[in-house]
C-alpha cells in the first residue's frame, strides 16, 4: 500500500496547507465572502469529509459540493420506472448495491424486493450475462446508471451480449453526462462558484478538452483532480495559485491516470452503443439539454425502455428539500431547512441525502449534526432578530 | 465514427457550436407534453373521484360563512399566493350573469405590509399580523400550499381558529401539517408529490368551489343583498 501512502502523507499536506494559507492570504477574500471551489464529483466530496480536510482550510475557502453522484440526481420518476421493471413478471431487475435505497415515489428497489420482485446485486453489467445465460426462461434488466465514467463498461456488455447471441438481456439506461451539467451550473442566474475541481475519472474516458469551455468562455480556472487528500489539496493549491497569478484555464492534476485526449476504445464502444438524448432530468436541477443518453436505434433489441412499456412519469422532488440550492452553493447543506431533521440517512427527502458520496450524507455522516443544527438554529434565530 | 474529436462532439454538441437537431427535438418535446398531459389528467380525476364530497362540504361552508355576512380571506407563498390571488378575484367579479359580488380579501396583495412584517418580525409572521388586523368571527380563511407545511400559513390557521374563524386548505403531497394539525376544518389533498399537478388540481379546484357556492346561495341572494357591507352581527343563517 505504499503507492496510496504517498497520496495521504501527513508532511506533504501541511506543507500543501501552509501554500493554500499564504496564497489566501494574498487574494481578496474574506470569512464572509469566501471563495468558492466546487468539487464536481461525490468522490471528492468523500475524500474531503473522510480525510477533515474543510477543517484544514483557511476559512475563507469554502468547497462548494457538487452534483456529480448519479444516484444522487436520478429523478424519482426514473426509480419509479425501475421499481414497474422489476415488478414485471419473468424479469429479474439487477443493479448496483448504492442504487437500492434511493426513493422512488411510493417505494425503493429494496422494498420492493420485499415486497417480492426479483432484484439482485451485481458488481460488474458482466454478471448480468452470466445471468442471463442462467436463467434462458427470463429476462435480466441491468439498471445502466452512471457519469461518463461507467458508460464504456455498460456499452462493452452489451457489444459483447450481441457478440454471443445473448437475447434476454437488456439495459434500463440512465446514463448521465457532467459536461452539460457543468455548463447549466455555470449558467444559473445565482452562480457563485469562483473555480472547479473537475471529476478525474469521467476525464480518463473523455479527456480534458471538453472542460476547455469552463476557462474559454466563463473565465473560470478548473483543474482535473484525483481522489486521494493530497490530490485534492494540490488541486486546490492549482486552482489558488490560478487565482493569484490572474489565469483562466485548464490544468490536470491527476496525470498518472487521466490522459489529455481520453481513453479511445472506451469512448469507440460508447459512441456505438449510445446516442445522446434531447434532455433528461436531473433531481435538484431539473431538466438539463444533452445531459443523458440513450440507445441508438442498432442497438434496440438491449433497450428496456423500447422492449417494455416504461411509465416514464416525471415526479417533482418534495418541495420542502433545497437540494438545487445545495448543488449551486447558494447554501450549505446543513443550512437546508430539512437537513438532519425529516432528512437524514435513514429516511432521505433530497437527493443528496440519498447516497453516501452524496454531499447532504456527507455532513449527517461526518460531521457534528448537534453544531450544524446549532447553526442553523442561530441563523434562524438571528433573522427574526433583525426587527 | 472513429476519431476522438468527432466523438466528443457527438457527445457534446454544445461545446461544438452545432443546432440541435429540430426534428429529433420536437419528437421529444411531443413525447414530454403528451406525458405530462397523462399525467395531469390522471392526478385530477384521481383527486376528484376520492373527494368529490369533501369538495361539496366545502363549498357549503363558505356558503355559509357568506349567510353569516362573513368574508373569505386567502393566503399562499409563491405560485400559491397567485392562486390565493385568483380565488379572491373570482370571489369579487363573477364572471356569469347574475351572480352577486362577494367579499373576499387576498391577504397576499400588500407588499407593504408583507415585506415590513417579514422584515421586522419573520416571514412566519406575515398572515397572523393581517388577520389580527382583519379577522373576525364568521369570516373564512383558504390557504394554499403545495406540501401542507408552510409555516406562515400554519400559524395564520391557528390564528384563525382563536378569532373562530372556519378555515379551508388546499394542499398536496400527503397534506403536510395541514392535514394532521387540526388546524384546517376543510383539507383537501392533491395526492402527488408534483407541484405542477398539485397547482393544476388547486386551480380546477377553487373554479368549482366558487361555482358550487354560488349555486347553493342562489335562493339566498335577496338575504345577501340585505346587508350588502361586513356586519358582525351574530345572528347567523342556516342554509336550507
Amino acid at each position: 500500500m505504499k503507492y496510496v501512502d504517498e497520496f495521504r502523507d501527513p508532511d506533504k499536506a501541511k506543507l500543501l496547507i501552509s501554500e493554500i494559507t499564504a496564497i489566501t492570504e494574498r487574494l481578496d477574500v474574506t470569512e464572509k465572502h469566501p471563495l468558492q471551489l466546487m468539487e464536481f464529483c461525490g468522490g471528492h466530496t468523500h475524500t474531503i469529509f473522510r480525510y477533515g480536510i474543510e477543517q484544514m482550510l483557511p476559512k475563507s475557502i469554502e468547497l462548494v459540493h457538487g452534483p456529480g453522484c448519479p444516484v444522487c440526481v436520478l429523478p424519482m420518476g426514473r426509480v419509479d420506472d425501475c421499481v414497474a421493471l422489476a415488478e414485471r413478471p419473468n424479469v429479474i431487475f439487477t443493479t448496483f448495491g448504492d442504487a437500492m435505497r434511493v426513493p422512488g415515489s411510493k417505494k425503493s428497489l429494496l422494498q420492493a424486493k420485499a415486497d417480492g420482485a426479483d432484484i439482485r446485486m451485481v458488481y460488474s453489467p458482466l454478471d448480468c450475462l452470466e445471468l442471463a445465460q442462467k436463467n434462458p426462461d427470463k429476462e435480466v434488466i441491468f439498471f445502466a446508471l452512471g457519469f461518463e465514467t461507467t458508460m464504456p463498461s455498460t456499452a462493452l456488455t452489451v457489444l459483447q451480449a450481441e457478440q454471443q447471441g445473448i437475447n434476454n438481456f437488456s439495459l434500463f439506461c440512465n446514463h448521465i453526462t457532467t459536461v452539460p451539467t457543468i455548463k447549466a451550473i455555470l449558467d444559473s442566474p445565482d452562480m457563485q462558484i469562483d473555480g472547479f475541481l473537475a471529476p478525474g475519472h469521467v476525464c480518463m474516458v473523455v479527456g480534458e478538452r471538453p472542460f476547455d469551455f469552463v476557462a474559454d468562455n466563463y473565465n473560470k480556472p478548473l483543474v482535473v483532480t484525483g481522489f486521494e487528500p493530497l490530490d485534492i489539496l494540490q488541486s486546490i493549491w492549482m486552482l489558488l495559485k490560478q487565482l493569484d497569478e490572474k489565469r483562466n484555464e485548464v490544468e490536470n492534476q491527476y496525470a498518472r491516470i487521466v490522459p489529455a485526449e481520453g481513453n479511445a476504445p472506451g469512448m469507440d464502444a460508447l459512441s456505438k452503443v449510445f446516442e445522446l438524448r434531447e434532455f433528461f432530468e436531473w433531481r435538484g436541477l431539473g431538466s438539463i439539454d444533452h445531459s443523458g443518453v440513450q440507445m441508438r436505434k442498432e442497438y434496440a433489441s438491449f433497450d428496456a425502455e423500447q422492449k417494455f412499456s416504461v411509465p416514464n412519469l416525471q415526479i417533482a422532488d418534495p418541495k420542502s428539500c433545497q437540494c438545487g440550492e445545495v448543488l449551486k452553493g447558494v447554501i450549505r447543506p446543513w443550512e437546508c431547512k430539512v437537513f438532519g431533521t425529516q432528512c437524514n440517512t435513514e429516511t432521505p427527502m433530497g437527493a443528496l441525502m440519498v447516497s453516501t458520496e452524496g454531499a447532504c450524507a456527507a455532513y449527517y455522516n461526518f460531521g457534528d449534526l448537534d453544531e450544524l443544527l446549532g447553526k442553523r438554529d442561530k441563523q434562524t434565530q438571528q433573522k427574526t432578530a433583525n426587527a | 465514427m472513429s476519431d476522438t474529436h468527432s466523438q466528443l462532439k457527438a457527445l457534446y454538441p454544445f461545446l461544438h457550436g452545432d443546432k440541435k437537431d429540430a426534428a429529433r427535438e420536437n419528437t421529444a418535446l411531443l413525447e414530454s407534453v403528451k406525458q405530462k398531459s397523462e399525467h395531469s389528467l390522471s392526478v385530477k380525476q384521481a383527486f376528484f373521484e376520492n373527494n368529490a364530497q369533501a369538495v361539496i362540504d366545502a363549498a357549503q361552508a363558505i356558503a355559509q360563512v357568506y349567510l353569516n355576512q362573513g368574508r373569505m380571506l386567502s393566503m399562499g407563498n409563491g405560485g400559491s399566493s397567485c392562486d390565493a390571488s385568483h380565488f379572491a378575484v373570482e370571489f369579487q367579479h363573477p364572471v356569469t350573469a347574475g351572480r352577486p359580488a362577494l367579499p373576499a380579501i387576498n391577504l397576499v396583495m400588500d407588499t407593504a405590509m408583507m415585506s415590513a412584517v417579514a422584515n421586522d418580525v419573520g416571514i412566519k409572521h406575515i398572515y397572523v399580523r393581517q388577520l389580527e388586523a382583519h379577522g373576525q368571527k364568521n369570516d373564512g380563511l383558504f390557504g394554499f400550499s403545495t406540501s401542507g407545511n408552510s409555516e406562515n400559513l400554519l400559524a395564520a390557521f391557528d390564528k384563525a381558529k382563536q378569532l373562530g374563524i372556519t378555515t379551508f386548505g388546499l394542499a398536496g403531497g400527503n397534506g403536510g401539517e395541514m392535514k394532521t394539525s387540526g388546524l384546517v376544518d376543510h383539507c383537501l389533498v392533491v395526492d402527488t408529490d408534483s407541484i405542477h399537478r398539485v397547482q393544476e388540481v388547486h386551480v380546477a379546484t377553487y373554479h368549482i368551489l366558487w361555482d358550487l357556492v354560488h349555486t347553493l346561495l342562489a335562493d339566498q341572494r335577496g338575504k345577501l343583498a340585505e346587508q350588502p357591507e361586513h356586519s358582525n352581527s351574530q345572528s347567523e343563517r342556516e342554509l336550507s
